[in-house]
């Protein structure tokens, strides 16, 4: 549910420590694109597995199970556009299950993941957004097949994390197919499709 | 007792007592068993919304209008193939079809859903054949696409045809018995008819007035105790499904005799004096199906209600008793011309009464029922017929003959009239409703604008000149004409499916979820307030929610084309492909001739890159409405994309010239010129494209891409920074800053996906 409402989020850019915001903002240009990935985690505790990331309920949870680095992989049937990364924790509920060190990794596949982003969590409470955009505007997008989060790390030395809800976002498709460019004027956008 | 109770019965169901109407039926076919009392007891069930009852217990019966009822029921409980047979019966491939003009309608209708277009057509038009003013079935023929040219079903010869029928209804009188006449004007509203007790039936009173009616009519009167008010039960405005009216029992002649003295002064009238037949002779005269939108005929209400009044109140002074033993009482059988306005009530034999429009055939020869026969002589119930003016019905009793023929005479030229000025509306609305179904919007539009101002500001009128607009890409008009039409009839709900799709394009989230809370609050099992609501959720782009919506219209009413149709549009913006496909397959099983489908199906072929198939459904989509300046343009991209680029080139051309405001084909048009490497042409329309749409960034971005081919890079970078400026989505601006980094790079710029 991407809503329009400005949350407000503290984050301290400057050392990459992100605090989390309770509200999901989202650009209007964006879309979820995570229906059409196969997700996997490297471990789970029963009763707490990968479907609990993308039920849209922050009361259930992911727990993992083993070995750290913990990762959530998720894994498209083409190269799609990923822009954001959206992850929803609650220090205030789990403690030191809470991630504290994030990587996010992209590439083909298992075999040449390549790290694109590390961000630091310092006791945050809603949701973390993790863009992927390098700062050139052409580096908006990452093109990818697969993308892994990896846990690197929990609050207070934790072993398992817990991890809430995962959203990713790339930017929405022409309406208008076999087109070069979006239309940004009215008289285009009115003329360019039947309903 | 028995006629008692279905007297009782009867008024109940007149006056909208459903319970007391079925209880006391119920009781009536527990004591007397019998096939009327059945049709009787169906009739209940069915004007209470329980047509599995009616189906239950009418399984198997014989009698054409037991038949049809049943057939009704089938048709609401979606038993289509029981419904044929029922009307149809295989083993008799010549019997007639019950109910004649209804019973041909609701044919067309089964054959149009089981898919047999040929057979709905003439179903339809046979209908038509039977009763000219049947405008539902007119309506059915455009839909389908059967009525291509300028046509006759609603000319002056029908008037002078519908008259003729009338006058030349032979009538059974009985010398000993008066006739009474029945004239009506144009101006008079046609109070209630009689129904035969006897029949058992709901007796139909639906009239309408004027026109058709033939100035003379001898009516058997009948004991009626319903006046006109069980009409009401037809003015209902019917929601997009198409309901039926029921059918009009037949009238009784009370101990046979039953005449019709036919005066005429017209030399075009022959009179007939037809001597009474056999005093057990009875008839029936064809109970008509009339479905009218009545936002049609939404000034005749008035009218009606004047004319109920006057007639309640004229049959509360008959007597309408157990007749006295001696002659005095006849059976007066109304025979009213014209049509029930809006039938929204199930088969409901109760429902209009109206002429029927079989040539040659007397209206004896028509008797339907004969088990009715014997049932004639039990009754003697004698009817007043009120009119609202002019020509006062005395109750019972005694010869009027004399006092009445004079009035006829007057009358007879009025009518004539009538039905000409009648025939002429419909004229106007059926020659609009077939240009707009043709897509020849702006012919409709005038033709429209023909129409008396009463006529025009109604609900239906607004609303079809709204949909005109929409066609025409004029949503700014159309969404003016539909807020016209809800506030001429708030509680509109056709066309407002497109009003609501007019305001998504307008981008009004206001208004439209506005129109939706409204839709919802005035009937929440309506498809069109679901549709509305789920484009508001489409607005938003909440994909999801907005497929739940549109399902949920698609469950209320499966045969309600645009709700599948954007069905499919939500699917293909989730990227759900085949999900997509199949919406827009089973909108295009309703209506074949749904443009938006075949459209959906195009583009969604265009996205999947097969392009043959995408030129193919988006080249049908064209040929239904080959006027829509945006079809073309993508019949143009299609065949861009198929490499035909001079094919492409030449529909571009088209649509250019259709349709100035649309800037679209010309920004195609420089595309093709584009892959055909006619770089300077190209420009050339993009530059034009500055002028009429300045704001439009992809047109900058398109005119870099061109610099760049053509290594003017100043240039290049000049447009690029222009699209830029206009703010285009991120996507964009990642591709052309990428490009602008590339500029002065030999290689070609990435087409972007």
């Amino acid at each position: 549910m991407a809503t329009e409402s400005d949350g407000e989020e503290e984050v301290s850019e400057a050392a990459g420590k992100l605090m989390g915001s309770p509200q999901l903002a989202v650009e209007d240009d964006l879309r979820e694109m995570a229906k059409k990935a196969a997700w996997s985690v490297s471990s789970c505790k029963p009763g707490n597995g990968v479907l609990s990331l993308r039920d849209d309920n922050l009361d259930t949870y992911w727990q993992s199970d083993g070995a750290q680095p913990h990762l959530v992989n998720i894994q498209f049937q083409k190269k799609v556009k990923l822009q954001l990364v959206v992850i929803y924790v609650d220090f205030k509920l789990d403690e030191s299950y809470t991630p504290s060190k994030i990587s996010i990794r992209a590439g083909d596949g298992f075999h040449n993941l390549k790290e694109i982003k590390t961000v630091e969590l310092v006791k945050p409470v809603g949701w973390v957004h993790i863009s992927l955009s390098g700062n050139d505007p052409r580096e908006t997008f990452i093109h990818t097949f697969m993308l892994q989060i990896a846990v690197l790390s929990n609050h207070l030395n934790g072993r398992d994390t817990h991890i809430r809800q995962v959203k990713i976002y790339g930017p929405r498709p022409n309406p208008v197919p076999l087109q070069p460019f979006h239309f940004t004027s009215q008289e285009f956008v009115t003329y360019s499709i039947l309903r | 007792m028995e006629t008692l109770m279905v007297d009782r019965v009867q008024s109940s169901l007149r006056l909208f007592m459903h319970r007391n109407a079925i209880f006391l039926c119920e009781r009536l076919c527990a004591e007397f068993p019998s096939e009327l009392n059945l049709q009787l007891l169906a009739t209940c069930y069915l004007q209470n919304n329980q047509a599995y009852c009616a189906y239950q217990i009418l399984k198997g019966t014989k009698m054409p209008q037991s038949r049809y009822l049943f057939a009704v029921s089938c048709f609401q409980m979606n038993l289509l193939h029981e419904a044929e047979t029922a009307l149809c019966p295989a083993n008799e491939p010549n019997a007639e079809v019950p109910n004649g003009a209804a019973g041909h309608y609701l044919l067309g209708l089964i054959y149009r859903y089981t898919g047999r277009r040929a057979y709905a057509t003439d179903h339809f038009t046979q209908a038509l054949a039977i009763d000219p003013v049947l405008w539902a079935a007119y309506e059915e023929l455009c839909v389908l696409g059967a009525v291509e040219e300028e046509n006759e079903y609603f000319s002056d010869a029908v008037a002078q045809r519908i008259q003729q029928q009338q006058l030349s209804e032979s009538n059974i009188h009985n010398s000993s018995i008066s006739s009474e006449f029945y004239s009506l004007t144009s101006n008079i509203a046609v109070s209630g008819d009689s129904i035969p007790r006897q029949s058992k039936q709901p007796l139909a009173n639906n009239t309408r007035e004027i026109s058709t009616l033939s100035q003379s009519v001898a009516i058997a009167k009948v004991q009626a105790t319903h006046s006109g008010a069980s009409s009401l039960s037809q003015y209902n405005t019917p929601p997009a499904a198409s309901q039926l009216s029921g059918v009009a029992p037949p009238p009784l002649c009370r101990n046979g005799q039953v005449f019709f003295n036919v005066a005429n002064n017209d030399a075009s009238i022959k009179s007939n004096n037809v001597a009474v037949q056999a005093p057990r002779r009875k008839f029936m005269d064809e109970g008509k199906l009339r479905k009218v939108s009545g936002r049609l005929f939404s000034d005749s209400v008035p009218r009606r209600s004047t004319r109920l009044s006057a007639e309640t109140s004229a049959v509360a002074n008959s007597n309408a008793q157990q007749g006295t033993g001696n002659g005095n009482n006849h059976s007066s059988a109304k025979f009213l011309g014209g049509f029930s306005s809006s039938s929204s009530s199930k088969a409901n034999a109760a429902s209009s009464r109206s002429l029927t429009f079989k040539k040659g055939h007397s209206w004896i020869a028509e008797s339907f029922d004969e088990a009715r026969r014997p049932e004639i002589f039990d009754d003697s119930r004698s009817e007043n017929m009120a009119t609202s003016s002019s020509i006062p019905m005395s109750g019972d009793g005694g010869c009027l003959e004399q006092g009445k023929v004079t009035g006829d005479l007057v009358h007879d030229s009025r009518l004539m009239s009538g039905a000409q000025d009648l025939l002429g509306l419909l004229r106007i609305l059926a020659e609009g409703y077939r240009l707009l179904c043709l897509y020849r919007c702006q012919e409709a539009l005038e033709v429209y604008l023909k129409l008396s101002e009463k006529q025009y500001n109604t609900g239906w009128v607004l609303s079809q000149v709204g949909r005109a607009q929409f066609e025409l890409v004029d949503y700014l008009e159309a969404d003016r004409f539909f807020d016209l039409a809800r506030r001429v009839s708030p509680c509109i709900l056709e066309g407002m499916d497109i009003y609501s799709t007019v305001l998504y394009h307008l981008k009004e989230e206001m208004k439209l979820s506005y129109l939706a809370q409204e839709l919802i609050s005035v009937d929440r099992l309506s498809p069109q307030a679901w549709c509305a609501l789920g484009n508001c959720y489409s607005l938003q782009k909440d994909h999801e929610t907005a497929l739940k919506n549109f399902q949920r219209a698609v469950h209320l009413d499966s045969r309600f084309v645009y709700a599948h149709t954007l069905c499919g549009h939500e699917y293909v913006a989730l990227e759900d492909f085949d999900n997509g496909i199949k919406c827009y397959q089973s909108a295009l099983q309703v209506d074949d001739r749904h443009y938006n489908s075949w459209y959906g199906l195009g583009v969604v072929y265009l996205r999947q890159e097969k392009f043959e198939f995408a030129e193919h459904h988006l080249q049908r989509a064209y040929n239904i409405n080959p006027r829509s300046s945006v079809l073309m343009c993508y019949v143009g991209m299609a065949l861009n994309s198929l490499k035909r680029n001079h094919d492409a080139l030449e529909i571009l051309e088209q649509a250019i010239s259709a349709d100035k405001q649309n800037p679209l084909p010309v920004y195609q048009k420089a595309n093709v010129l584009v892959s055909l490497e006619r770089y300077d042409e190209a420009l050339q329309e993009l530059e034009q494209l500055t002028e009429t749409a300045p704001h439009e960034s992809s047109v900058y971005a398109l005119m870099g891409k061109i610099y760049k081919r053509l290594e003017l890079h100043e240039k290049a970078m000049f447009c690029f920074g222009l699209a830029l400026d206009l703010k285009p989505p991120a996507a964009d601006v990642a591709t052309i800053k990428a490009a602008m980094e590339k500029l002065y790079l030999p290689d070609e710029m990435e087409d972007t996906p």
